[in-house]
């Protein structure tokens, strides 16, 4: 037997993906529909947005178009969990009717194949409206645009993406212990919203909350200010990244330790 | 014969809490909790050489499923030692993976979405199984069942008998050394329970995979099991082969007669002459259950010739359900 590298299972992931999509396309009506709730979504989600900036022009000190930049920031590194990681929504289900014991007997990483299941397509577009927006942003602040930036965005929006991740890993594990689990899940996914938000605008305990406790500040707000802020870049921007592979690989641990603890229902 | 699975005084215990009544009971629960432990599993050994068709049975919580997930890894064994295949399931719960293939009668574990061959494709990759043998596999499953029409359907389209049939191709399809069947054909029709039953008996012959069933139809057991294991109340009542408990059982016989009247009746009158011997009666037949080690059918025939007129006949031997009945209900003495 060959080892089970990296390779292998982006190999496997792969074709899970093209094997769902080509289901998924096989629907017609259900896709066209998805499409069109996604688009409804993030234009709904802009226009709020846009009309609480038209009456505060300004935040704290965050300007209407650095706001647009977190905002478009937020977008895009919280992608990834709603692409791939969206089979955490249904852990709970599948806990409670014993049916997780299917993905326990094969020979590959339980959690690689747990969220292999689903892809999520609806996240794309999400992460296209966030795209643009945050080019927006960018040519409207007069940012320069060199490729160290673009590699430091590149390094942070991963980054941020984990915490957000991590934090939903770690919710939906949750139901490994307790069982109605959705309220935590839920409680997190709706935190995410504040993470749109610049810190500083919170009362010092929800910024200690924020940064320490659910760390959504650094979803966005500590990531941004390395570009938006490059003179006055506190250290927690700059350990981010190591705060992300961190809280993303506890939430892995407690995850996978759910899963063996799991013992699942008589059948 | 070498044992490819072994089982050692293994014992398996849970903590379950011990709830108390009503509302009163479950708020002090929310404080004070008792817990007790419950034994799943007692102190069972056993050993399964490669190969083998085993036939695990029990009544329902007897304890069989918690075997089941023990040897493929998903439980820990409390205490004792278990060995599937030279791996300790529980510790190497991957690799142990790519040993034995598995089939829950109720759950697939097949990819709702996909098509059969698409899974089959996926599996192959998922178990790094070389071309030479996938394909090899694929013909086999041709020369053994219509798969054809199975194979572009996607799988929640399917019935149950053509998922459980999948299901059970897939299991198989990385030429594990042990597969483990779960009930495989429960909720299914004649015909298909039939067609899995050949299945599975033809793929244990040509690959010498060896099968543990679980079932509750003993329409399994006799088409495919030459051993069978018995627990109950997580101990092992009975652990030999098939031939072996019916002849323990075999002097039974039922002989079945219908006579004139009311046959509710008359079995009382031939219960009062016949003391040793229980008789009952249904619509059509009066059964006399008879033990050939005390008095022979013919001669409880004859004496009833005498007295009755006998229309029609039967001689049934006990089947396995009874046996299997009669050990739940009264052990093996």
């Amino acid at each position: 037997m060959k080892r089970k590298g990296f390779g292998f299972y982006l190999r496997i992931y792969c074709k899970i993906l093209a094997q769902d999509l080509k289901s998924k396309m096989s629907y017609r009506a259900d896709f066209i529909i998805s499409t069109i709730g996604m688009i409804f979504t993030n234009i709904s989600g802009f226009v709020s947005f846009w009309i609480l900036f038209r009456n505060f022009p300004s935040i704290n000190g965050w300007s209407y178009y650095e706001m647009l930049f977190l905002y478009g920031f937020s977008l895009i590194s919280l992608t990834p969990v709603q692409c791939l990681f969206d089979n955490n929504w249904s852990l709970r289900q599948y806990v409670y009717s014993g049916d997780f014991i299917k993905y326990c007997f094969r020979p590959i990483n339980l959690f690689f194949y747990y969220q292999s299941e689903v892809f999520d397509i609806k996240g794309l577009g999400q992460l296209a409206f966030g795209i643009g927006t945050l080019i927006f942003a960018w040519v409207k602040i007069g940012l320069a645009f060199t490729p160290l930036m673009l590699l430091k965005m590149i390094v942070f929006l991963l980054t941020a993406s984990l915490i957000m991740i991590a934090l939903q890993n770690a919710a939906a594990a949750s139901c490994f212990w307790i069982q109605n689990s959705f309220y935590v899940l839920d409680l997190a996914y709706r935190f995410r919203d504040y993470a749109k938000y610049p810190i500083t605008i919170f009362t010092p305990v929800f910024r200690f909350i924020f940064t320490f406790v659910m760390p959504i500040a650094f979803i966005a707000y500590y990531p941004s200010l390395v570009v938006l802020r490059p003179d006055a870049v506190p250290m927690l921007s700059w350990l981010s990244p190591l705060i992300g592979i961190a809280f993303f690989y506890v939430s892995y641990k407690i995850w996978m330790y759910g899963a063996m603890k799991y013992s699942g229902t008589g059948s | 014969m070498s044992a490819i699975i072994e089982i050692k005084n293994v014992t398996k215990e849970f903590k379950v809490l011990k709830r108390r009544e009503g509302l009163k009971g479950s708020l002090k629960d929310l404080f004070s909790r008792n817990y007790k432990i419950v034994r799943a599993v007692d102190n069972i050994s056993m050993q399964i050489a490669q190969g083998e068709i085993v036939g695990y049975l029990g009544p329902n919580g007897a304890g069989k499923s918690t075997t089941i997930k023990m040897m493929t890894g998903v439980l820990e064994p409390t205490s004792g030692e278990i060995l599937v295949g030279g791996n300790v399931p529980y510790k190497n719960r991957t690799r142990n993976a790519q040993e034995i293939g598995v089939v829950f009668g109720q759950r697939s574990q097949l990819w709702w979405a996909l098509p059969l061959i698409e899974s089959f494709r996926l599996l192959k990759d998922i178990y790094q199984i070389p071309d030479a043998d996938y394909e090899e596999m694929l013909k086999l499953y041709q020369s053994l069942v219509d798969i054809e029409p199975l194979l572009h359907k996607p799988v929640r389209q399917m019935s149950l008998g053509q998922r459980t049939l999948s299901d059970i191709l897939a299991a198989f399809l990385h030429n594990p050394k042990i597969v483990f069947l779960d009930e495989p054909t429960i909720g299914l029709d004649v015909s298909m329970k039939a067609k899995i039953r050949t299945l599975i008996h033809a793929l244990n012959k040509e690959k010498k995979t060896t099968v543990i069933l679980t079932t509750h139809d003993m329409g399994d057991v006799d088409a495919l099991c030459q051993r069978i294991v018995i627990i109950d109340k997580g101990k092992m009542l009975y652990d030999n082969d098939i031939a072996h408990l019916k002849r323990f059982f075999g002097s039974y016989r039922t002989l079945k007669i219908r006579v004139d009247g009311d046959l509710k009746q008359e079995a009382e009158n031939i219960q009062k002459e016949l003391p040793d011997n229980s008789v009952s009666a249904d619509d059509e037949w009066i059964s006399v259950l008879v033990d050939e080690e005390k008095a022979s059918v013919m001669d409880v025939l004859g004496c009833l010739q005498k007295k009755y007129k006998i229309r029609d006949m039967q001689l049934e031997e006990i089947s396995s359900e009874e046996v299997i009945k009669k050990i739940y209900e009264e052990g093996v003495q």
